[in-house]
């Protein structure tokens, strides 16, 4: 048996991960990062619209600051976020952005006078401002009200982990590519590594460490057509759930994208309707408007891809023999800024669809794309319920996003979370805690029971196809747990996961029986473990009967705070059970700077909780009191709900932002 | 940073290789045209013969220019044919891998190279044989001695052969310098590269029409020119007092 | 795209082999596919993955041309396979994993160790004076079109094609390829990067550098991300020799 002992074990090399390790090797710790892929080859890669932080350089974010990132979140959230993490990351999210800039991200940058831009189907003119020059510029971006997404033309994720890739391998973090962690290794509440799987040779190696850290990304794949790499299968999801220890958070809480090309499912960035590309339908009408007259085009995606689907449903969508859809319109750009700033649209539509987006309009329709839900952590990125294990990135559910995810917002918390649990993880590092107490015999243990799992698979007779009940489970998730949910439909899904789920512990992997490299091998585990977090993600779907951000139920239209306000728990207790065991965690309204309130899309259909209005006047009295004696706007923020002393102090200090606090 | 001096060498010889190129691409761009005097007359010819001669200069003629030039260029052709074999496939090995490679990729560029190693391969040959000729025999050029050469001492398929690898090889490698180092290249490098090549390929195919009609005519007075008189050419206006 | 079109049957050789496997041996195995519209590598690959041949090996991860991850040779010319529509292709063809590279099985190879060992060797990460950053400042001010000239070298995704496409690799294992040249292009644009001309000469003022590379240009004609190869190779060749006078 292969053991290899580190501080830190790291699983996934994408943005997150590489923040983790290249933090950790900062404070002196050893780490090592497991990856599927080379690091750089990391679903971060795909990110092209931006990341959001809060500088306002460019003149359409002037005004911009932590308070209104703030806000945007927990509306975008639809009041599911945890309030404090948020606040803890916009404080962030312009540090972890001038640090990458500093790491070499060629960020966009501020050009001083006039530029044109397309607004509202309009051109306009934007006059910047001489001192922003050579500052980092932003676009706009569904569900914000100032300019904040920070991009590198239309390739923000490639730019950003890749110079991430460089600085870690600068840091000589260790990362060992091809390998899959396919247990956890845990003992009395606490984790101590994993089990891992090298994906050319197929030896099993035990990676034994003081601190394990999650950041495997999402689980889109779970669905038949997604934005998602497809690599991005749950794995950390599945092997956290496996634990029986471990929880998962709103795993309910899908985001679709509204703008995926059709039929292959790969994104068009939400860039091309910032930048002012319209939706129209098969008269080729643009009907936001008539849905969202305030935001249309650029409301939040889970509202513009609902709009899109009732439109649809209208009769409004473009036939093909791949289902309806509709276009997407970025002509009006012109060549010339699509050829600059929205260049990977512009290959993906030549290569894939055989058209040119400066002439032609791009058929999409609104597809899986974000998985809000994730291992529950607090807000130290540990999880509640198993020490040692840690998890950031869209692995996790520290709970930023709540139940919608703003676009931007991810690529950023994936940085900005690295930073913070690397420096969490530290300190527990440093201190006695985290001594290793495990004992070899038991780490050889979890090594024979995976070992085992992988015979049976290749020595079973007469057993299940991997592929069958794979592609089964994509369909169901697309068909019944999709944008629109309601209890008929989810109570299926869950009965037909549940005997999936029992079929699937009977799968054979026919003819190619190698236990080096061997996809079948490796999709019959994995089908597995997905079709697990496919019904964590259906069960809940099923319980939660009201509609919040992404999660609409058509029977269940209104968002229901006196009930609901609260998140979704699941966890696999018992090997043998077939259902996920799921409770709820109150989100308590009393401590909220923001209370619940409505997200100005459409009719506001909220059932409020009681307290939602005690709430309102203890925080409109202080900021009253503080405004009156006029306290900044840090102070009346503390005063209302503190949170600065949860961030380690080297991230404590206050923003610069061209003209305050310089 | 460093302690060490950095190893120039490389980057020199690699400017010298293309240097040497140029100046030979470009003697090669006159030498083919100077000698297509022949279609234009045998005087014209003569006249562009004496020239380089050093009659015009110093009002008589002193072949030993053309030796010396003959010199100078197989200087040249030797530093930059040395410095070539660098990059020639050193080993049969490696020849068969480049040699798949290009096979494979069905790609123009790398098979212009190819080009580039078998013609100067030729020219190794043919070239030294030519310029030792005329470095050694510098006043047997003109419009009867040159045919002579050309059909009596049966240099004709040598010519031909020589002719369109040089042609080749000069243009191809002019192209390549372009590339290489960026000659040129304007906003739009892929514009550019194609511009240069449709360039390269066109005065390939002039420098081959011309080469050949010259060809053509030497061969054709050659064979026709009665030289019982011996190969000196006569000219009507031009009177040599020294001869 | 017509309903009514016959579709047509592709006929797909691989070249398969197995190296774990000590009585495999290379060979071409040739798979039908009825075609679909709008197929790709991707979706015929997994084809027969899942219905005709489930130890076939391949390597796709974004499935979108922008991870990398893909390229082999179609027609013996190195491509990201994932953004390969067939329709563009004849009814009859091969794919074969990317030479060079170490294989791990049929079409996978694995690029990542590869690319791994070249940016370690040309330390390719901003080299900035050691001091700690004060992320709570305003960051360093850029040129805009400084921005944009280092992002359009920085968007290579190290596919590995240019190296699998250049004759000069073949021959030399130890030159670094279009995509180091690009890379050192990139670094030596960065303001950020505080290396000197002789410090990028060291790392590729050589053989196995820029005077290793013979213009052969197959990595600018097989770049999936249309880098300007060409242009930057020629950049850095006059760079190091301004850098020798
Ligand atoms: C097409 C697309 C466009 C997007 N655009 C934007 C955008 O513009 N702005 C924005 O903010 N967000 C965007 N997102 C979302 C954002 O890109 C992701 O949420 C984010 O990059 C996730 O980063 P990560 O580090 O958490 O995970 P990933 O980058 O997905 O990395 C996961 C890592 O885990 C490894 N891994 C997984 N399982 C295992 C295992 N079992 N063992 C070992 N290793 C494992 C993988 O190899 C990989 O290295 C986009 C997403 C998509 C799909
Ligand atoms: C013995 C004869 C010769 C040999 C063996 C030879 C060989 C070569 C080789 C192998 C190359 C390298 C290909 C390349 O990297 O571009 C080359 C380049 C070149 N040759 Fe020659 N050559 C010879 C004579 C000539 C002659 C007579 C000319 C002029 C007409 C010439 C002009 C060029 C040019 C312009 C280049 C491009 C230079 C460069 O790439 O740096 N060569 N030659
Ligand atoms: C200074 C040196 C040179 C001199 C003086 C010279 C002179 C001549 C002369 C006089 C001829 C006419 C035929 C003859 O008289 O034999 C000729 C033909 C030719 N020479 Fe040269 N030459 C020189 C160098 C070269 C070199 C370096 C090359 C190429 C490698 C070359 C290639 C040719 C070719 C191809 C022809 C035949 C032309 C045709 O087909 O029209 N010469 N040269
Ligand atoms: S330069 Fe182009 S071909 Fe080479 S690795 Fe980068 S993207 Fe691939
Ligand atoms: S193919 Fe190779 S030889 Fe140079 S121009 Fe490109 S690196
Ligand atoms: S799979 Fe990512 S480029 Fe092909």
């Amino acid at each position: 048996m292969k053991v290899i002992y580190t501080d830190v074990l790291i699983i996934g090399g994408g943005l997150a991960g590489l923040r983790v390790a290249t933090g950790i090797k900062g404070r002196g710790h050893d780490a090592v990062v497991l990856s599927l892929v080379p690091p750089k080859r990391s679903h971060s890669a795909a990110a092209q619209g931006g990341m959001q932080a809060s500088l306002a350089n460019c003149k359409m974010g002037e005004g911009d600051n932590e308070d209104v990132h703030f806000s945007d979140t927990i509306k975008g959230s639809d009041w599911g976020a945890d309030q404090e993490v948020a606040r803890m990351f916009v404080h962030c999210a312009p540090k972890a952005i001038r640090e990458l800039a500093h790491w070499g991200v060629p960020w966009s940058r501020v050009h001083r006078g006039d530029h044109a831009a397309i607004i509202n189907a309009e051109k306009v003119t934007i006059t910047e401002k001489d001192e922003a020059h050579g500052l980092i510029t932003a676009r706009d971006f569904g569900g914000t009200k100032k300019w904040r997404t920070c991009y590198t033309s239309d390739g923000t994720g490639h730019s950003m982990l890749f110079a991430m890739d460089n600085k870690a391998k600068q840091e000589k973090v260790e990362v060992h590519e091809r390998l899959e962690a396919i247990s956890l290794i845990h003992e009395n509440g606490r984790c101590y590594g994993a089990v891992a799987r090298n994906l050319m040779s197929g030896e099993l190696v035990a990676y034994v460490s003081k601190a394990t850290t999650m950041a495997t990304g999402g689980y889109g794949r779970i669905y038949s057509v997604s934005t998602n790499a497809i690599i991005c299968q749950g794995m950390g999801q599945a092997i956290a759930l496996e634990t029986g220890v471990a929880t998962l958070g709103n795993m309910e809480a899908i985001q679709f994208h509204p703008t995926a090309i059709v039929p292959v499912g790969i994104l068009t960035t939400e860039g091309c309707r910032g930048d002012g590309g319209l939706l129209l339908d098969k008269d080729g009408y643009r009907f936001m408007p008539d849905y969202e007259p305030d935001k249309k085009e650029l409301a939040s995606r889970d509202v513009v891809s609902r709009r899109m689907t009732e439109h649809m449903r209208k009769g409004k969508g473009v036939k093909s023999r791949y289902g309806d859809h509709l276009w997407l319109d970025i002509t009006i750009l012109g060549r010339e800024h699509i050829e600059k700033n929205l260049r990977e649209v512009k290959e993906i539509c030549e290569n894939f669809l055989g058209i040119d987006p400066a002439v032609d309009w791009i058929p999409v329709r609104p597809t899986q794309h974000y998985s809000m839900g994730g291992i529950r952590t607090k807000y130290t990125g540990e999880s509640q319920t198993l020490k040692g294990l840690y998890s950031c990135g869209e692995a996790a559910c520290w709970d930023l996003h709540g139940f919608n995810r703003l676009g931007g917002n991810s690529v950023s918390e994936t940085v900005v979370a690295g930073m913070l649990v690397a420096e969490n993880i530290s300190d527990y590092l440093d201190s006695d805690e985290s001594h290793l107490t495990i004992h070899t015999s038991n780490i050889e243990k979890f090594v024979k029971i995976e070992s085992d799992k992988l015979d049976a698979l290749l020595t079973k007779e007469d057993g299940e196809d991997a592929y069958v009940l794979r592609r089964r489970m994509e369909e169901i998730m697309m068909d019944k747990v999709g944008i629109f949910r309601n209890g008929d439909d989810l109570q299926e899904a869950v009965d037909e996961l549940e005997e999936l789920c029992k079929r699937s512990k009977n799968i054979e992997v026919f003819r190619s029986k190698s236990r080096a490299a061997n996809p079948a091998l490796v999709n019959a585990y994995r089908t597995q473990k997905m079709i697990k977090v496919a019904l964590t993600v259906a069960y809940g779907a099923l319980l939660r009967t009201e509609s919040r951000g992404a999660h609409s139920r058509e029977d269940y239209p209104e968002r229901d705070d006196a009930n609901w306000l609260k998140r979704t728990i699941t966890s696999w207790p018992d090997e043998n059970q077939l259902v996920p065991t799921v409770s709820y965690e109150e989100i308590d309204i009393s401590k909220m700077e923001l209370p619940p309130g409505f997200r100005g899309y459409g009719k506001d259909l909220t059932k409020h909780h009681p307290k939602t209005a005690e709430r309102e006047i203890v925080v409109n009295a202080v900021k009253e009191k503080l405004e009156a004696v006029g306290e900044s706007r840090f102070e009346i923020q503390n005063a209302l709900m503190p949170y600065l002393d949860k961030l380690p102090k080297k991230y404590r200090a206050i923003n610069e932002r061209l003209g305050e606090n310089i | 940073m460093r302690k060490e001096k950095i190893d120039k060498t490389p980057a020199r010889l690699d400017f010298l290789q293309s240097f040497t190129g140029l100046i030979l691409a470009l003697f090669i761009t006159g030498h083919i045209m100077f000698e297509a005097s022949i279609l234009i007359s045998n005087e014209m010819m003569y006249k562009v013969t004496i020239m380089f001669e050093g009659y015009y200069f110093f009002g008589e003629k002193y072949p030993g220019i053309i030796s010396f030039l003959a010199a100078a260029i197989s200087v040249i052709f030797v530093i930059h044919a040395g410095i070539a074999m660098k990059k020639i496939p050193s080993s049969y090995r490696n020849y068969k891998v480049i040699k798949n490679h290009i096979q494979g990729m069905k790609h123009e560029d790398s098979s212009l190279w190819m080009v580039q190693v078998i013609t100067g391969f030729m020219m190794f040959f043919m070239g030294s044989v030519h310029l030792y000729i005329m470095m050694s025999q510098p006043s047997d050029i003109g419009p009867f001695a040159s045919s002579s050469r050309v059909v009596d001492e049966f240099m004709g398929p040598l010519y031909f052969m020589l002719l369109i690898s040089v042609v080749s090889h000069a243009f191809i490698g002019l192209y390549r310098l372009a590339m290489k180092w960026g000659f040129m290249e304007g906003k739009n490098t892929k514009v550019s590269r194609a511009r240069f090549k449709f360039l390269m390929k066109a005065m390939i195919a002039i420098y081959i029409v011309v080469g050949l009609s010259s060809l053509a005519k030497y061969t054709y007075i050659g064979m026709t020119h009665d030289f019982s008189d011996g190969v000196k050419y006569k000219s009507q206006t031009i009177k040599m007092e020294n001869h | 795209m017509s309903e009514s079109k016959k579709q047509r049957v592709l006929k797909i050789s691989i070249l398969r082999f197995d190296p774990h496997d000590p009585e495999d041996f290379p060979h071409m195995e040739t798979f039908e596919v009825e075609e679909a519209d709008g197929m790709t590598l991707f979706i015929a690959l997994n084809e027969i993955r899942e219905h005709h041949d489930n130890s076939l090996k391949f390597d796709f991860v974004c499935r979108a041309g922008i991870c990398g991850s893909c390229s082999m040779l179609v027609n013996g010319r190195p491509t990201l396979a994932c953004r390969t529509l067939t329709a563009k292709l004849d009814e009859k063809f091969t794919l074969a994993p990317l030479p060079l590279f170490e294989l791990i099985g049929d079409l996978s190879v694995y690029t990542g160790k590869w690319m791994r060992g070249l940016n370690e060797r040309l330390e390719t990460w901003i080299h900035d004076k050691e001091e700690e950053l004060n992320v709570d400042k305003l960051e360093e001010k850029m040129e805009p079109a400084l921005a944009d000239e280092i992002y359009e070298l920085d968007r290579c995704v190290e596919c590995g094609c240019c190296v699998a496409g250049c004759g000069t690799a073949k021959m030399n294992p130890y030159f670094v390829g279009a995509v180091g040249l690009n890379k050192i292009a990139r670094y030596q644009l960065d303001p950020r990067d505080k290396r000197s001309d002789d410090d990028y000469y060291e790392l590729v003022g050589n053989e196995d550098g820029v005077f290793g590379c013979m213009t052969l240009l197959g990595c600018e004609d097989v770049c999936p991300k249309d880098l300007p190869l060409q242009s930057k190779i020629a950049y850095l060749r006059r760079m190091m020799l301004k850098n020798t006078l």
